[in-house]
């Protein structure tokens, strides 16, 4: 199969089952909405080291939020029930409650696992803190300088997909960037997906484990490494000189789908030889994007 | 079943009729005999519901009443779910002691709206009541949780001994709002009157009020002016002499 001259390499990406949770953030402007939700997403583009994926899902207008003011949404993401809360209580607190004029609501109110995050933050009222309900949904009222922050008292939990991907396989490094530029921009805003990697693009990707050092989980992708062609068991066309990541997460599998669609779509342009995924065979994750069936 | 159980008043109350047997979630397991069979207190004395209404439709939680009920007191009463809308005026004790559902006024209540049953502690202590009217005196006392919404003025007392619970006014307010307030809000878009127990805070645009009152446009269509939605409001804390943990907040503009 080939798209615009670029090889559509008959393979899967292999994806995991994540918890998710949607946060829509409001501000005054959507400068300091954006400013929280950049902090509350810093650090999170792998759960191998950041133990939580997340990114801005899209920007929100007036009429799309609980306040009728600018925002964002955004998509969180752990490997397991527990350590969802954990890490949504440290960051939101440390990075929407401080934020000036933000508020936190809830973007999955229809699912029926709840997290406690606004439950377990009101406690920093120190006592001082009010709730409201407004419309069925209780919401926390915790006086800070500034004036009031309010988040909403629970938030809704889905299972997701984490770690769909595609690789661009190309002859330069330049033609590498720029076709992961153009796909990040054809799969950004999309619902239900972000790119929770740096520009959406990651160029390190990597492989389970180590052939030398055994403490380690997960270390160079060898086999896509160009540098490496002549000393490893390479997976690489001989004229390809660069390779670049996109790696997706998302709400469902469909969601991830519609966005890989989009991005390799975007990404097969000239410089480009050929578009592959990363996999474990099959037997690490359930979910399985087969590229030729997600482009037919 | 039906999808509405429609009341409509066929004789009008010279004297006081007491009609706490009228609410939406009660009527949703009842036949329409069952419903005109319901007692009522006339001028003191017991009546049946359907000596006063025709009853069309059965077992439906929503519920409309239609005609002049200045007279009849209690409607909504413990009212625990379900949506009563009302085209008219009603008389004292609309919603006392309701714990759920919406009930929707297209005219003034009497005294003592969502307020509490004689003797008892706790005024209602959940769901909606919106007066797209004025209220009289002591609307929402003792209120342990709900909100209720009057698009006139609110009478004296209003909020009177709240425990709890969101009280807007759009109208004006009447004196004595909030006294021996515990918690809660009441939230006043024009003028108030502050009991001397209360402190002034500060003047900041509240992002619950917000809220409340886009959700008020959306959910009950209520014109609400950009204005009070993005507006300030000076934040007054009380009552200081109860526990302290409410506010009146009264809209000062853009």
């Amino acid at each position: 199969m080939k798209i615009n001259g670029v090889v559509i390499e008959d393979t899967f990406a292999e994806a995991f089952t994540m918890r998710v949770a949607r946060l829509l953030i409001t501000g005054r402007t959507l400068g300091w909405a954006r400013e929280a939700a950049v902090k509350l997403t810093g650090f999170a583009t792998s759960v191998i080291g950041c133990k939580c994926e997340a990114g801005i899902e899209r920007e929100l207008r007036d009429n799309e939020t609980p306040d009728g003011r600018p925002g964002v949404s955004v998509l969180f993401l752990t490997m397991d029930k527990a350590s969802l809360p954990e890490q949504l209580i440290v960051r939101v607190g440390q990075t929407v409650l401080t934020c000036p004029t933000t508020a936190c609501f809830d973007g999955l109110p229809e699912a029926p696992d709840r997290l406690p995050l606004g439950r377990a933050l009101r406690v920093f009222g120190d006592g001082f803190q009010a709730s409201k309900v407004i419309g069925g949904k209780r919401y926390w009222r915790l006086p800070v300088m500034e004036g009031e922050f309010l988040i909403e008292e629970t938030f809704g939990m889905l299972k997701g997909v984490g770690g769909g991907n595609f690789l661009i396989l190309a002859t330069d490094a330049d033609a590498a960037l720029a076709a992961a530029e153009a796909a990040v921009a054809a799969m950004s805003g999309l619902p239900g997906v972000i790119l929770p990697f740096p520009g959406g693009v990651v160029r390190s990707g990597s492989k389970v484990g180590s052939q030398r050092y055994k403490n380690l989980i997960a270390t160079t992708n060898d086999a896509f490494a160009p540098t490496l062609k002549a000393v490893t068991r390479s997976q690489l066309p001989e004229v390809v000189n660069s390779v670049l990541e996109i790696v997706l997460d998302g709400v469902d599998g469909p969601s991830i789908e519609a966005a890989m669609r989009a991005g390799i779509r975007a990404a097969c342009r000239p410089g480009v030889e050929a578009i592959t995924a990363g996999n474990y065979g099959g037997k690490l994750g359930p979910h399985h994007f087969y590229l030729r069936k997600i482009l037919g | 079943m039906s999808d509405t159980v429609t009341l409509t008043l066929t004789t009008d109350p010279t004297q006081t009729l007491v009609a706490d047997c009228i609410a939406a979630d009660r009527f949703a397991a009842l036949s329409a005999l069952a419903i005109a069979a319901l007692p009522v207190v006339y001028g003191g004395r017991p009546a049946t519901l359907g000596e006063f209404f025709r009853v069309r439709g059965e077992r439906a939680s929503i519920l409309r009443i239609g005609g002049d009920c200045a007279r009849i007191e209690a409607i909504g009463s413990g009212m625990a779910g379900g949506e009563l809308v009302i085209d008219g005026s009603v008389g004292r004790d609309l919603g006392v002691a309701m714990s759920g559902g919406r009930i929707d006024l297209r005219g003034n209540a009497g005294a003592n709206a969502g307020g509490a049953p004689a003797g008892a502690a706790r005024g209602m202590t959940g769901g909606e009541i919106v007066v797209r009217g004025s209220v009289g005196d002591e609307a929402g006392a003792r209120m342990r949780r709900g909100l209720i919404v009057v698009t006139g003025d609110g009478g004296r007392g209003t909020g009177k001994g709240m425990i709890a619970g969101t009280v807007v006014i759009f109208g004006k307010t009447g004196a004595g709002a909030g006294r021996f307030l515990k918690r809660g809000s009441i939230v006043a878009m024009s003028e108030v009157e502050y009991p001397a127990t209360f402190g002034y805070a500060c003047t900041y645009r509240p992002p619950h009020v917000a809220l409340l009152l886009r959700y008020l446009g959306a959910r009950c269509g209520l014109e609400v002016a950009a204005a009070q939605v993005t507006g300030r409001y000076e934040r007054y804390s009380g009552d200081l002499a109860e526990l302290g943990k409410g506010e009146l907040l009264r809209w000062v503009g853009e």
